[in-house]
């Protein structure tokens, strides 16, 4: 788990740089050429989405570990190609000046200013992530399913539908952060393949220019995947929730029959969502297809707002909780989540998708929950392992301190972007039309001001660190103790 | 009052209302400790009637909104209207520079090389329409212009590293 969150911090902590960098750039207080300001985005995209990935993916299979048997050794390989991937990607970018965007839409890594080599290279690390992603998936999903009896044991079936067989036979249903792991497992691999099938038909255009490719069918490929895969890296962190929030209130998050239901309606709706992409594409996409991306898009909401997000708080309510900084940043992410899923509702609306399609207000709802929720899951989660394994807690003034400053300086940067989306400011732009600049020189002053809150939590977590002892058992250990 | 704006105002009122339930939530746990077999049972009460609530809200919510889809039906597509070519290309528009007021109009969107998104702005520079310009396919965009004036056309999906400056004006009327 250590490598792949240490790496996923890292490489989160130098995208946000790179961030902050464009940020000031569309704020007319820093000259970068477009052809630069691209690439960094390129850069930004692909790094934040693979950090936060990696994070989930290291801190969900920590946690089933605890559980059932899983390989180390195999985690440690899909963990490099993951990084073989990632040097693939920062290569061309900076080396080939490839500036084709992570979410790129096909033909245009054929038809750009960067070399040919560049966009061959970049193809090759995207795919070696991929595969990376599905050896993690295929070894979860693996373990889950032998551990639980089978897809039926571990989708909680005869649970939901045979409640007093089930009982009788003696029988327990898997644990909450099981469900997150085998919907992982299941769509990650899903749209793991869907992603093979582009990547491979797309180098296969790379090597013979003759070939073409259905530029509708890869946009939906295109789409399919990389909505699944950002929104799996919110649906994995939920499992931070089922163990973490229940050690700082001292209360159990049970699974219920409520609970595996809403879990499976997640795993459908995570393949289905990404149809909302596609809105503007008002005759080439079938109508059908937008009536029903728009539903499952609301629909969404449910198993989220009514099942994870409520019991979170039901844990919470009136309990024991220590706030202490770790308990902080997981509860703030709920409220990242929440937010950030209002702000995806209303751009999933067809009417008001009209005039927030492709504006600011798309990076607004994501960064929302990426960094507002996701990240401060991650943080979260390690601040509870340090506190635990140190067994010191952050003062009240250093805590109040790095809250504000954080969480302050988010919303300042997170209302620049909601701003900018609701006047019409185009994303992707390296120069904005008014009021952009304006915006933008607000939101990067956030920017700056949150990454002081992030920068004072690392040096917290340093003294932290140095308080650690090996010797001390792992929190989640603790955990049972206290609750029983 | 823009569009857009009111939908903004909606989104900050909901995110303080749902950041004011959180700081609720947490400001409970200053409250003596309630067992967790008590607080399930209250909880789950709440919480059938949160399902309802949003379940209903949401389904409502698909309901309101289908009118306003921007779809054209075969039917409506052949009606009467005022055909205009739109080829979007590395890093311009290639389309009419005047078009008439109060004329129900399609845009016929195309690209001829990657994918462009064809996004109209008025002259307070609101988005008042948009369709992605994709090669192989032709996307019909229906417009009537009420006012007289100058719009501009941004490309709205990015093309490449012209993009932002991808634009082109056209006026609309007498202007």
């Amino acid at each position: 788990m250590k490598l792949y969150l240490a790496f996923g911090l890292i490489i989160a902590a130098v995208m946000m740089l790179v961030g902050l960098t464009m940020r000031m750039a569309q704020a007319q207080w820093l000259s970068i050429p477009p052809d630069v300001f691209y690439e960094l985005l390129t850069l930004h995209g692909a790094g934040m989405i693979i950090a936060l990935v990696v994070c989930a993916m290291g801190g969900l299979w920590f946690l089933m570990r605890r559980r059932i048997s899983l390989s180390a050794p195999l985690a440690v390989a899909a963990w490099a190609l993951l990084m073989l991937g990632v040097a693939g990607v920062v290569i061309s970018v900076v080396f080939g000046h490839y500036a084709g965007l992570y979410t790129f839409l096909y033909p245009l890594p054929f038809i750009g200013s960067w070399p040919g080599w560049a966009t061959g290279v970049f193809l090759i690390g995207m795919m070696l992530i991929n595969i990376g992603w599905m050896i993690w998936c295929f070894q979860i999903l693996g373990a889950v399913l032998r551990a639980y009896g089978g897809l039926r044991g571990a989708l909680g079936w005869n649970f939901v539908w045979c409640p007093k067989a089930f009982a009788a036979a003696g029988h327990e249903p898997p644990p909450p952060e099981a469900f997150p792991a085998v919907v992982a497992g299941l769509d990650g691999l899903i749209t793991g393949m869907v992603a093979m099938l582009l990547g491979v038909a797309l180098l296969v255009r790379w090597i013979d220019p003759r070939v073409l490719i259905d530029p509708l069918w890869a946009k939906n490929l295109t789409y399919l995947y990389m909505h699944a895969l950002a929104n799996l890296i919110i649906y994995m962190l939920a499992a931070f929730i089922y163990v973490g929030l229940s050690y700082v209130t001292k209360r159990e998050y049970h699974t219920s029959k409520v609970f595996v239901i809403a879990w499976w309606s997640s795993l459908v709706f995570i393949l289905t969502n990404y149809f909302h992409h596609l809105y503007m594409d008002v005759s080439s996409q079938p109508q059908i297809l937008q009536y029903f991306g728009e539903l499952s898009s609301y629909l969404t909401a449910i198993p989220v707002t009514a099942v994870t997000v409520f019991g979170a708080l039901m844990l919470v309510w009136r309990s024991r909780t220590r706030w202490t900084l770790g308990a902080v940043f997981m509860y703030s992410g709920l409220i990242g989540w929440v937010v950030g899923g209002i702000g995806a509702e209303i751009d999933a609306s067809v009417p008001f998708n009209l005039h927030l399609h492709n504006t600011l207000w798309v990076p607004a709802h994501f960064h929302t929950y990426l960094l507002g929720g996701c990240l401060l899951f991650v943080m979260g989660w390690v601040f509870l392992l340090l506190e635990s394994r140190s067994e010191h807690s952050t003062s009240k003034l250093m805590r109040s301190l790095i809250f504000t400053l954080s969480f302050g300086g988010m919303v300042v940067f997170l209302l620049g972007f909601y701003f900018g989306g609701a006047t019409g400011v185009p994303r992707r732009y390296d120069t904005q039309p008014l009021p952009g600049p304006l915006i933008a020189q607000f939101a990067t002053i956030g920017v700056i001001i949150m990454l002081l809150g992030f920068t004072l939590a690392f040096f917290e977590g340093l003294r932290l660190r140095s308080g650690f002892s090996a010797d001390r058992m792992l929190w989640p250990q603790n955990l049972r103790d206290d609750i029983s | 009052m823009g569009a857009t704006s009111k939908l903004l105002l909606i989104f900050l009122l909901l995110a303080g209302g749902v950041g004011s339930v959180f700081v609720v939530v947490a400001l409970s746990t200053r409250q003596p400790i309630e067992d967790q077999t008590e607080m399930h049972r209250r909880g789950y009460a709440v919480r059938s009637k949160w399902f309802l609530f949003v379940t209903l809200f949401l389904l409502a919510a698909f309901v309101a909104t289908l009118p306003f889809f921007p779809y054209l039906s075969r039917v409506t597509a052949q009606g009467p209207a005022l055909r205009v070519p739109v080829i979007a290309q590395q890093f311009t528009f290639i389309m009419p520079s005047h078009l008439p007021l109060k004329q129900r109009i399609i845009f016929e969107v195309t690209s001829r090389d990657v994918n462009h998104n064809f996004g109209i702005y008025n002259s307070k520079g609101e988005l008042i329409a948009q369709t992605q310009a994709m090669p192989d396919y032709v996307n019909n965009l229906e417009v009537t212009f009420q006012k007289s004036g100058r719009y501009t056309v941004r490309c709205l999906e990015y093309c490449g590293v012209g993009h932002a400056l991808m634009e082109k004006e056209f006026t609309v009327g007498g202007y």
